[in-house]
C-alpha cells in the first residue's frame, strides 16, 4: 500500500509549498491530505489512516497543540508520527509540543533538504 | 538590538528559501504611518514582557509576483491566494524577527495573520513603540517591513 502524508496548516499557501517540498526533497507519497486546522484534521482522521502528519502550531480553531492532546487520546491514531512545521522554532510552545508525542520539527523558512534530513529517518 | 539588521535577515532569508528571489534592502524609511495605494498588507501581532507588531506591505502587482512564485502557478488578481499568501509571509517573517531580536523570545506569542488591502489606507500602530521601516526591491517591484515594539 502506498504512503500517505496529512498536512495540517491554515495557509492554503503554506500546504502547497510542504507539498512542494516533499517532492523535491524526493520523498515520495502516494497520497497528500490536508487539513486546514487541528479539528479538520481529526475528522480526517476518522476516516483516512496515515503514515505521518506534519502540523502547523499557530492555528484557528484547534491549534496544534490541543490536535496533538486530541491526538494522544484517540488509541486508533495516538502512534502515527507528527512533525511539526512552524515558525517557533525554540520556543516553549515547540517543547509543549515535543511532550506531547511530536517527533520533530522543522522551523519556517526550511529547504527540501532539511525536509529530507528530518523526515527520511521516520519513514 | 538592532533592529534593521534583524529585519533584513529574516527577510532575505524566507525571500531567498522560500521563493528563490532575491530582496535587496533599501535604507530604512524615517515616515511612519504612510498611506498605502492598491497595496496588500500582512500583519503579526507579538505579545509577551512587551508588545509588538511586524507588517509587510506590498503593493499589488508585486504581491502578484510573490504569490505567482509561492503557488508555481501564474496569479493575476488579488483574492484568496493572495491574502494567504502575504499573511504567511508575515507570519514567517515575524517568527524570524521573534527567535533572532527577543533574547526571551519563549515569552513571546506570535497571532494569527491579518491582511488588510485596498485602494488606499493606513495602518497606524504602536505611537509608543520603537521601530523600524525598511524598504526591499525584488526582481520587479519593491515592498515594505514594518516592525514595532513597545515596552
Amino acid at each position: 500500500m502506498g504512503k500517505k502524508v496529512l498536512i495540517i496548516d491554515d495557509s492554503n499557501t503554506m500546504r502547497k509549498i510542504v507539498t512542494r517540498s516533499l517532492r523535491q526533497a524526493g520523498l515520495e507519497f502516494d497520497t497528500i491530505l490536508e487539513a486546514a486546522d487541528g479539528q479538520a484534521a481529526l475528522e480526517v482522521l476518522e476516516g483516512e489512516m496515515v503514515d505521518i502528519i506534519l502540523s502547523d502550531i499557530n492555528m484557528p480553531n484547534m491549534d496544534g497543540i490541543e490536535f496533538l492532546r486530541q491526538k494522544q487520546r484517540n488509541d486508533k491514531i495516538k502512534g502515527i508520527p507528527v512533525v511539526m512545521i512552524t515558525t517557533e522554532a525554540g520556543s516553549d510552545i515547540l517543547n509543549e509540543a515535543m511532550s506531547l508525542g511530536a517527533l520533530g520539527s522543522i522551523k519556517k523558512p526550511f529547504t527540501p533538504e532539511q525536509v529530507q534530513e528530518i523526515l527520511g529517518n521516520l519513514l | 538590538m538592532d533592529l534593521n539588521k534583524s529585519i533584513c535577515n529574516a527577510t532575505v532569508e524566507i525571500f531567498q528559501t522560500m521563493l528563490m528571489m532575491e530582496a535587496l534592502p533599501g535604507e530604512p524609511l524615517a515616515k511612519r504611518g504612510a498611506s498605502h495605494y492598491r497595496s496588500v498588507t500582512g500583519i503579526v501581532g507579538l505579545a509577551g514582557p512587551s508588545k509588538g507588531m511586524l507588517a509587510i506591505h506590498i503593493p499589488e502587482k508585486t504581491a502578484l509576483k510573490i504569490t505567482s512564485s509561492f503557488l508555481c502557478m501564474e496569479v493575476d488578481a488579488i483574492g484568496d491566494d493572495v491574502k494567504d499568501a502575504v499573511g504567511e509571509l508575515a507570519n514567517m517573517v515575524a517568527g524570524s524577527i521573534k527567535a533572532d531580536l527577543l533574547e526571551d523570545s519563549k515569552e513571546y506569542k506570535l497571532s494569527i495573520p491579518s491582511v488588510v488591502c485596498g485602494a488606499e489606507y493606513q495602518i497606524e500602530c504602536l505611537a509608543a513603540s520603537q521601530g523600524s521601516i525598511v524598504p526591499f526591491t525584488i526582481d520587479g517591484g519593491e515592498f515594505l517591513v514594518e516592525f514595532h515594539l513597545q515596552g
